[in-house]
């Protein structure tokens, strides 16, 4: 087994689950608590945008993010089902981190924006509040289904290794 | 005499509370609430800058700024334009 997930990537990770679940569940309840998960989860993309940069290796964002072309070819692997394991996120993996946390940046960002005296009550702001916190939960239905399809081919639990921190070392045929 | 000034002290007791909760929304149908042009008229007069109004069950709730640019949160009984205490009577 090998060290993937540091410490930092992992906390980041399930603190962001928390938050999250958190926000979706008071949105039409409890207003204290649902700005309270909205500046937890702001708080939490800018310490992983500060972490993709200075991180570990394998939390580094020049380490997994890749060019468009990158991750097309590798979700056509993934329709041929002969796509690589990686050691750190495969192509579309880190396609997906980009995307999540644009899209929880830009969740926290509109809802802040709504209590604030400039934007309080403005209906764009709202909508755009309401897109992408709907476009984040899609976004993280198939960021479930991708790790999924990916522990199941290469036979591994990556749920787990975002707990442990660790996976299986890299076979000859590997990405490392 | 006691008695009655008893009752009523009660009777105080129990409305003062329902009284401070600062009344309801309606429970009519909407073809019976005012309209919200109404409401903003009136609250445009108080100098308050509309920005929305919800309708959210039998309230209406009220976006707005007032003069200093300030947020306000207000909720009104969309039959009777009564004011509320609770901006978030409408919800839940």
């Amino acid at each position: 087994m090998v060290r993937v997930w540091d410490r930092a990537v992992r906390s980041f990770h399930w603190a962001l689950v928390l938050s999250f679940v958190t926000a979706w569940l008071t949105s039409h309840s409890s207003e204290d608590i649902h700005h309270w998960a909205d500046y937890t989860a702001a708080a939490l993309v800018a310490m992983r945008l500060l972490w993709g940069v200075l991180g570990t290796p394998y939390a580094r964002f020049s380490q997994f993010v890749r060019d468009p072309a990158t991750v097309l070819r590798y979700f056509s692997a993934i329709l041929s089902g002969r796509e690589a394991r990686y050691i750190g996120h495969n192509p579309a993996g880190g396609a997906m981190v980009v995307v999540l946390i644009a899209a929880m940046g830009s969740t926290a960002l509109t809802g802040w924006l709504m209590t604030t005296d400039a934007y309080f009550g403005v209906s764009w702001v709202e909508t755009a509040h309401s897109l992408s916190a709907h476009a984040l939960l899609v976004l993280v239905l198939f960021h479930i289904g991708g790790v999924a399809l990916a522990s199941f081919r290469h036979r591994e639990n990556l749920v787990w290794a975002m707990i442990t921190g660790r996976k299986r070392k890299a076979e000859p045929a590997d990405i490392a | 005499m006691y008695r009655t000034l008893v009752l009523a002290a009660l009777a105080g007791m129990i409305a003062g509370p329902a009284l401070a909760a600062g009344g309801s929304c309606s429970t009519a149908p909407k073809s019976q609430f005012k309209p919200k042009a109404t409401l903003e008229a009136q609250l445009t007069g108080e100098g308050l800058t509309v920005r929305q109004i919800k309708v959210e069950k039998g309230c209406y709730e009220v976006y707005a700024v007032d003069k200093a640019g300030k947020k306000v949160n207000l909720a009104y009984n969309a039959e009777t334009l009564e004011k509320l205490d609770n901006a978030e009577a409408g919800e839940n």
